[in-house]
């Protein structure tokens, strides 16, 4: 686990990789939840680290959220030689804790690419890429699965449910994988914000496409993740459906502090987000802030330019 | 059309193979079977028209009737009748030959058994002419009464050599022999596994009780005269008491009795074949069933593309054809590995087969080719029907995935009357006497799997539950959702579970019948047996007995008080074969206990005859009443009723005192002697006594009552083995079934797999989910054959109630061994599906089309 490289980084990086170390020795424990990495005020981070450094007595207002996750110059290149075609581009990115942020593109943008690779789905083909404190092209395919099922959420476009269990189950699903029981109250409160305790003993093929959405997006909540990833959560969902969706992943963040990334194409689904990132030809192309389904729309039409 | 099919075989490559697999398997045993019977029927004809060589008539006695063993009992004929031969006009030679039991005593002094064949002693011809069966390979004919020739096989196996003193056994006292040679029988080194001990003729008559008489009597012709004319001539002179056969008829003769036993094993084996291949069909029907639907969508869309149901049904049933035709290929060639193996077999017991060139004759092929189409056609009839009655709608709806089985209420009624049909056979066959009844067995219990097969669907998903309860609870997620897959598609649980039903289910019968026989056999010797040593012959079952002077030195020992000796032979009533023992009634009853229900069994004398309750009241006999029994040797003889006796499994159908056995059978040999120890002697004393008095006779064994329960234990243990054996196959293809199963179903959830990846599931956590899911469609299948194996045996136990199998008695700890050997064959089975389980491509499964 450790390298000449990480030692020379600097006494951050050298704490990361004893913590990471040790975990090597004890597998059965999850890479993140322990050892709680301190970050002392000189810490040398990478570059595009935002610490927040407010000490105890600062009465300044913190004007920066610390990043959930961040891309550190990644790449993402499918395939060698002349067939090979560039995904993502040396996208730099970070994705601020306890806000809602959309991805936006032309088809073929890398959009998808990026969420695969900020949520351990994919790997790099070079940079970093960190959720927490933690960067994940160290770790293992078992830690990296550790990782998802503890720090990440995913609600996909479609199939985001398994048949053979109730929306309950389903619901249940990434705390049962862990071995772990649902905390009864954040359960109950996550339920009830989906509006969907009529519906829990359903199974998902007697359950509507915005239900089966939202049964997606609960599970992804329950288990308190560091991030949520949607992936064109609205895709396959009419206008009402959609804008449930929409409402329900909104209140997560404003009620529950969640952070959740989306990517979508729908200037409507962006404009209830605190932020766009628009990409283009897997570059960044423009960063929004509080941005309206008119302000995205503009900005998408001159795409094509 | 075909150009499409061709395109669907070629894009399920592996499944198809893992379903061509299962028909690959059976076709084999099926092939194999008849290459491996054809070979030693081709074997047999060769060693008889070798050992018929130069004779161009045979004279023997006509065959009384043939043993339940399937050899034909035939009477001496009195030496004066080769005069009577040789005065017929064309004879050159006329000389007599004689056959009977002699078996080797090898020089550790154990005596040389065969695997099952006879051990026999012979005559040698002193005319050249009539040597030619035997090809002396060192040293020379035997002559004189000290001389012995030996075949080749036992003189290699036992390191016997010209000029070697041996010891050899007899009806009468043993005795010492040299070596004079060693014979050849053309190629062949023995006789099909027989041991052969060759003396000059009138040693053997000496040796073999045949002074005096002759079994067959061998004529060659004069020049110009041929062989047919004369047979004639000779049958004319000698009239219809014998049978005269030219050299090629006696050798065809000999062939069809070798036949009967080729027979019998070719219909064993492909009972055993069959087996397989009907485990073999419900995997077909299972993955047909899969691939169909999982191409619902597509074929719905050929369907709108305006294909007609009768064109999709041909390109589906085209599938199975083609794949039916291909495994039939690869079975056929792997019939001829099999047949190798058991030929390797063979060899490996004894029996020296003549390097003669494996038989694959056509009709093989064809009985291979039909076989394997047929099944897969057969089995692929059902899903393919079934598929190919979607809507053309169906092709445009979104959501595939199976649909589920509404036709529970018909599956209730095909169920519940196949499998009411197949009892109703299968007792018919067991407890009536309508009919072949074997077969009506056969085809009942066929009808009873296939049955609960049917209905299998329907309590797949409750027994799921159960059975899966523990994984749920114990097995964290993984296992709950292993449960669940299990639960969701009955139909395919359900069916790949009643493939294990069926191997499971025989085997656990087997075992506990084999079992019920066990405790049958104790219960007989604890509530029958009086006798302190039981005296057997050693070669197990296939021994023909041993000397009665054992007995009789035996007899003679201050230490033992009484000695029964059994010679058990058949004789003819009403035209059917029967068993009757020959007994010293006195003695007898005084070892085997035996309730007299009326008359005296001390009246019993020569001319009497004491029957079986049973047999006396269904031919309506009393004490007093004669019996018509033909015998080999005297003809029909009405023997008067003495005494009618119960049964008790050992006492046998008939008994006649040994005088009137003397006089009915040429071979004098005890099957078996029940010893009682004089009350004064210890036992040591009285074992002592035993084993001074057998010395000189090593083919006897002497057990007292544990050790003959033991030995008889051991001999139905060596068949429970051969059992197993030959269902193993049936078993194996059953876990390909799950294998199949399995991959089947992870490559119609790669999606889910993938969504399970990406919510955290590990790799290590999807393999033991389809582990788990593997251990409980083996549980469900090993259920349902411990049952239906249970209830087989608990059935065939009443119905041979009659023969001797008083006992059920379940195996409990070899049933809960099945129940675990299963579970674990199911994890290995889970191992390739697992895998690729796990090698699933997370961004590849939850990429939206």
């Amino acid at each position: 686990m450790s390298s000449s490289r990480s030692i020379a980084a600097g006494p951050f990086t050298l704490t990361l990789t004893l913590t990471l170390s040790m975990q090597a020795f004890r597998p059965w424990e999850n890479p993140l939840s322990s050892g709680t990495l301190e970050i002392s005020p000189v810490a040398v981070g990478p570059p595009g680290w935002e610490v927040s450094t407010m000490s105890a007595g600062e009465s300044g207002v913190q004007t920066r959220a610390r990043a959930a996750s961040r891309a550190v110059g990644i790449s993402r290149v499918y395939g060698t030689g002349d067939t090979s075609v560039t995904a993502l581009d040396d996208v730099s990115v970070e994705f601020e804790e306890g806000r809602f942020t959309a991805v936006m593109g032309p088809s073929g943008s890398g959009k998808s690419t990026l969420l695969h690779c900020m949520a351990g789905l994919d790997r790099v083909t070079a940079g970093e890429v960190w959720i927490g404190d933690v960067e994940l092209g160290r770790l293992s395919d078992r830690q990296l699965t550790i990782l998802r099922r503890e720090q990440v959420g995913f609600v996909f476009q479609a199939y985001n449910l398994l048949p053979t269990l109730t929306a309950a189950e389903n619901i249940a699903l990434p705390l049962r994988i862990a071995g772990r029981r649902p905390d009864r109250a954040w359960y109950d409160r996550v339920v009830g914000a989906v509006g969907l305790r009529g519906r829990l003993e359903h199974r998902p093929s007697e359950l509507s496409g915005g239900e089966q959405q939202r049964v997606a997006g609960a599970r992804a909540l329950v288990a308190k993740p560091t991030i949520i990833f949607a992936d064109e959560p609205t895709g396959n969902l009419d206008s009402v459906a959609g804008a449930e969706m929409l409402g329900f992943m909104r209140r997560s963040v404003d009620e529950f502090g969640q952070t959740i990334v989306m990517v979508t194409h729908d200037p409507n689904a962006a404009g209830h987000a605190d932020r766009v990132v628009f990409l283009a030809d897997g570059r960044v192309v423009d960063d929004m802030a509080e941005p309206t389904a008119e302000l995205v729309l503009d900005r998408m039409k001159r795409f094509g330019d | 059309m075909w150009a499409m099919t061709l395109k669907g075989l070629l894009a399920h490559k592996v499944r198809l193979a893992l379903t061509a697999l299962a028909v690959v398997l059976g076709v084999a045993f099926v092939s194999g079977t008849y290459v491996f019977t054809d070979t030693i029927h081709q074997t047999f004809t060769t060693v008889f028209t070798q050992v018929t060589k130069g004779i161009d008539v045979a004279v023997r006695t006509k065959g009384s009737y043939t043993t339940p063993q399937g050899g034909t009992v035939r009477a001496p004929m009195p030496a004066a009748l080769k005069e009577q031969i040789a005065a017929v006009d064309g004879v050159r030679i006329a000389d007599g030959s004689v056959t009977g039991y002699t078996q080797f005593v090898a020089h550790d002094g154990k005596p040389v058994t065969t695997g099952g064949a006879p051990t026999l002693g012979l005559s040698v011809s002193r005319y050249p002419e009539l040597q030619a069966a035997g090809t002396l390979r060192s040293g020379t004919r035997p002559h004189g009464p000290d001389q012995v020739a030996v075949d080749a096989q036992t003189a290699r196996n036992q390191d016997f050599h010209v000029g070697d003193r041996i010891k050899l056994l007899f009806q009468g006292p043993p005795g010492e022999y040299t070596v004079s040679g060693i014979l050849g029988f053309g190629q062949a080194d023995n006789l099909a596994g027989a041991t052969l001990a060759a003396f000059d003729l009138p040693t053997a008559q000496q040796v073999l009780n045949r002074v005096g008489t002759y079994d067959e009597i061998d004529v060659v012709a004069q020049h110009g005269v041929s062989a047919t004319a004369l047979r004639d001539r000779i049958q004319a002179q000698i009239g219809p008491t014998y049978e005269v056969l030219t050299g090629k008829q006696l050798a065809a003769d000999d062939v069809k009795t070798v036949g009967a036993f080729t027979n019998f094993l070719n219909y064993a084996l492909l009972t055993f074949a069959a087996v397989a291949l009907f485990v073999g069909s419900f995997i077909i029907v299972n993955t047909f069933g899969i691939i169909l639907a999982q191409r619902t969508r597509e074929m719905a869309l050929l369907r709108c593309l305006g294909a007609s149901r009768a064109q999709m049904l041909a390109s589906v049933l085209g599938e199975a054809l083609i794949v039916g035709l291909v495994a039939s290929a690869a079975g056929l060639g792997l019939g001829v590995l099999i047949a190798i193996g058991l030929r390797k077999v063979f060899q490996a017991i004894g029996a020296s087969i003549p390097s003669t060139a494996l038989q694959v004759e056509p009709r093989t092929i064809a009985v291979a080719v039909v076989v394997g189409v047929a099944v897969t056609v057969g089995a692929s009839l059902a899903p393919a029907l079934r598929a190919t009655r979607v809507a053309p709608v169906e092709g445009l709806r979104e959501g595939t995935g199976p649909a589920a089985d509404h036709a529970s209420g018909r599956r209730l009624l095909i169920g519940s009357v196949i499998t009411a049909a197949g009892l109703a056979a299968l007792l018919a066959g067991l407890f009536t006497n309508h009919g072949n009844r074997v077969l009506g067995v056969g085809i009942g219990a066929a009808g009873v799997f296939l049955g609960i097969g049917v209905l299998s669907p329907l309590i797949a998903r409750p027994m799921a539950r159960v059975l899966g309860w523990p994984f749920a609870r114990w097995a964290g997620e993984p296992g709950a959702l292993a449960r669940g897959n299990a639960e969701r598609s009955p139909r395919r649980t359900a069916s790949t579970a009643a493939a294990l039903m069926i191997g499971l289910g025989l085997v656990s019968f087997v075992s506990v019948f084999a079992s019920s026989v066990k405790a049958s056999v104790t219960r007989v010797l604890d509530q029958s047996v009086v006798a302190d040593y039981i005296l057997t012959p050693s070669g197990g079952q296939a021994a023909a007995g041993f000397s009665p002077q054992a007995a009789a030195r035996l007899a003679q020992q201050p230490e033992i008080a009484s000695v029964a000796e059994v010679r058990s032979g058949a004789f003819k009533l009403d035209g059917k074969t029967q068993q009757v023992f020959g007994v010293d009634p006195a003695a007898f009853t005084r070892t085997i206990r035996t309730d007299v229900k009326s008359g005296s069994l001390t009246n019993l004398t020569a001319g009497g005859v004491a029957v079986r309750e049973d047999v006396a009241n269904s031919h309506h006999w009393r004490v007093g009443s004669t019996v018509p029994m033909n015998f080999p040797i005297g003809g029909t003889q009405p023997e008067q009723i003495k005494a009618v006796y119960v049964d008790n499994h050992l006492n046998g159908p008939y008994l006649i005192p040994l005088s009137e056995y003397e006089q009915h059978y040429a071979d004098q040999l005890d099957t078996v002697a029940f010893v009682q120890a004089n009350p004064s002697a210890t036992p040591e004393q009285s074992r002592a006594a035993v084993t001074r008095a057998t010395a000189d006779f090593p083919n006897v064994q002497v057990k007292d009552q544990a050790e003959y329960r033991q030995q008889q234990e051991n001999q139905v243990n060596q068949l429970l083995t051969l059992f197993y054996a030959l269902l193993a196959l049936a078993v194996v293809i059953a876990f390909i079934g799950i294998v199949n199963t399995l991959v089947l179903s992870v490559l119609e959830r790669l999606r889910e797999l993938g969504l399970l990846r990406a919510l955290g599931m590990t790799r290590g956590q999807l393999r033991a989910m389809i582990r788990w899911e593997a251990v409980i469609i083996a549980l469900l299948g090993t259920t349902l054959g411990l049952v239906i194996g249970v209830f087989f045996g608990w059935t065939l136990v009443h119905a041979l109630h009659g023969q001797g199998v008083t006992e059920f008695s379940m195996p409990v700890r070899t049933l809960l061994l099945f129940v675990l050997s299963a579970a674990v064959a199911a994890v290995v089975a889970a191992v390739l599906p697992g895998r690729r389980a796990a090698r699933v491509d997370v961004l590849q499964a939850i990429a939206t089309e």
